[in-house]
């Protein structure tokens, strides 16, 4: 059974990077870095989001004699998801704004 | 006799296998660098579902330089493919191990607190939950590879009854036996021995033989430590005086105590020796008696 629970605030982190440039491929590394993750908590949130179908995942050929290297991007129902995650945040931002306006 | 054989010769005759297996890595070292060997083993323990997330880490880590930043990254890598599910009848067995080590460790507390064993009976603790946290990362690795979960626990469950069968199964037993010259070869040699065989026979394949029996002596381990950490709970001070002990109640749980540690870390070292050495062995026979089949040349 798939379980929804919210995404934690690497993954979401994660998803944001990745929006940042949706039809750009990423390197797992880059994306680490960028997001300052260590490659442990990192490739299980990759994977988790691949699960999903939040995340679509391509290779490319090695050069030389490194190995081929996986890429990511988000796929439609990726940015879709992203789309939603932004919208709710700006929504309880919004709330949060207006409760404090109301007590002041 | 027994134990000259097996922390004398024993060694060796890995030494000798390791370097028939390849004479290039004592000669001229490693061929990979410690990031590679080690992230290559972790990507083993993956299932067959995330191989390819696998290969992912290995072709990233192929793109790094830095001794560095290979080391972290590879180290990351392993700390997540240890515990990235699916585990399948894995999970089942780890948690199974893990509350054996847990009651272990639990009686000894519940020991060091009641006859007051102080800062030695709480430093011998934390040595014992340090030894139980190795043993249990290295079962969680052993226990993910294909089709060694069932027999190696089987074998730590057979060497344990076989065990006690030896020294009889009452909490007194396991304060005061004392193999015969017998007993020991049957401890020592014929039961690791007969769990390496087995090991590589159930799988055909005498690799998979030395994991079962790496398996088997961890199980074996936590579970003899478990039998005799409840043998002294239930005796406490009673039983025969302990003359190790200074005839004390609080010298002679103690001294139990401590004989159990260094029995869990003896009987390991031999079941996980003895049966890697028989399980390579058995590989060696099984060859020689049907040597694998040769592809019929093409015409």
């Amino acid at each position: 059974m798939q379980r929804n629970r919210p995404p934690s605030p690497q993954t979401v982190n994660v998803l944001r990077a990745l929006a940042a440039d949706p039809a750009r491929w990423r390197y797992g590394y880059d994306l680490a870095s960028e997001v300052h993750l260590k490659s442990g908590s990192l490739y299980p949130i990759l994977v988790r989001l691949a699960d999903r179908g939040l995340l679509e995942t391509s290779w490319e050929p090695g050069v030389g004699s490194r190995p081929p290297r996986h890429l990511y991007r988000l796929t439609g129902a990726g940015r879709e998801f992203v789309a939603v995650l932004t919208a709710e945040q700006r929504d309880r931002s919004a709330a949060r704004s207006r409760r404090r306006l109301s007590e002041a | 006799m027994p134990y000259f054989i097996v922390f004398l010769v024993t060694p060796i005759a890995v030494a000798i296998a390791l370097y028939r297996r390849n004479p290039a890595r004592f000669l001229d070292g490693p061929a990979e660098d410690a990031p590679l060997r080690l992230l290559r083993w972790a990507v083993g323990l993956l299932s067959a579902q995330r191989a390819e997330w696998g290969r992912a880490m290995l072709g990233e880590l192929g793109a790094l330089d830095g001794r560095w930043s290979r080391l972290r990254f590879a180290l990351g890598c392993t700390g997540a493919a240890l515990v990235m599910p699916p585990w399948g009848r894995a999970a089942a067995a780890l948690w199974a191990t893990i509350g054996i080590a847990a009651a272990s460790l639990a009686l000894f507390a519940v020991l060091t607190v009641d006859y007051g064993l102080g800062v030695g009976g709480w430093i011998a603790l934390a040595v014992v939950a340090l030894i139980c946290a190795g043993y249990l990362l290295g079962a969680s690795a052993l226990l993910r590879r294909p089709g060694i979960a069932l027999p190696g626990v089987l074998g730590g469950v057979f060497a344990t009854l076989a065990a006690l069968s030896l020294s009889g199964f009452t909490a007194v037993d396991q304060v005061t036996f004392i193999p015969n010259p017998w007993q020991q070869w049957v401890r020592v040699i014929a039961v690791p021995a007969v769990i390496g065989i087995a090991g590589t026979l159930w799988r055909r394949d005498p690799a998979a033989g030395r994991r079962v029996a790496r398996l088997a002596a961890l199980s074996a381990g936590l579970l003899q430590l478990l039998y005799a950490t409840v043998a002294v709970t239930i005796l406490g001070g009673g039983g025969p005086p302990d003359e190790d002990g200074g005839f004390t109640i609080r010298g002679t749980v103690s001294d139990r105590l401590g004989n159990n540690v260094v029995d869990l870390v003896v009987s390991t070292l031999i079941i996980a020796m003895v049966g890697w050495a028989a399980a390579a062995l058995a590989g060696y026979v099984m060859r020689r008696v049907s040597p694998p089949a040769v592809p019929a040349q093409e015409v």
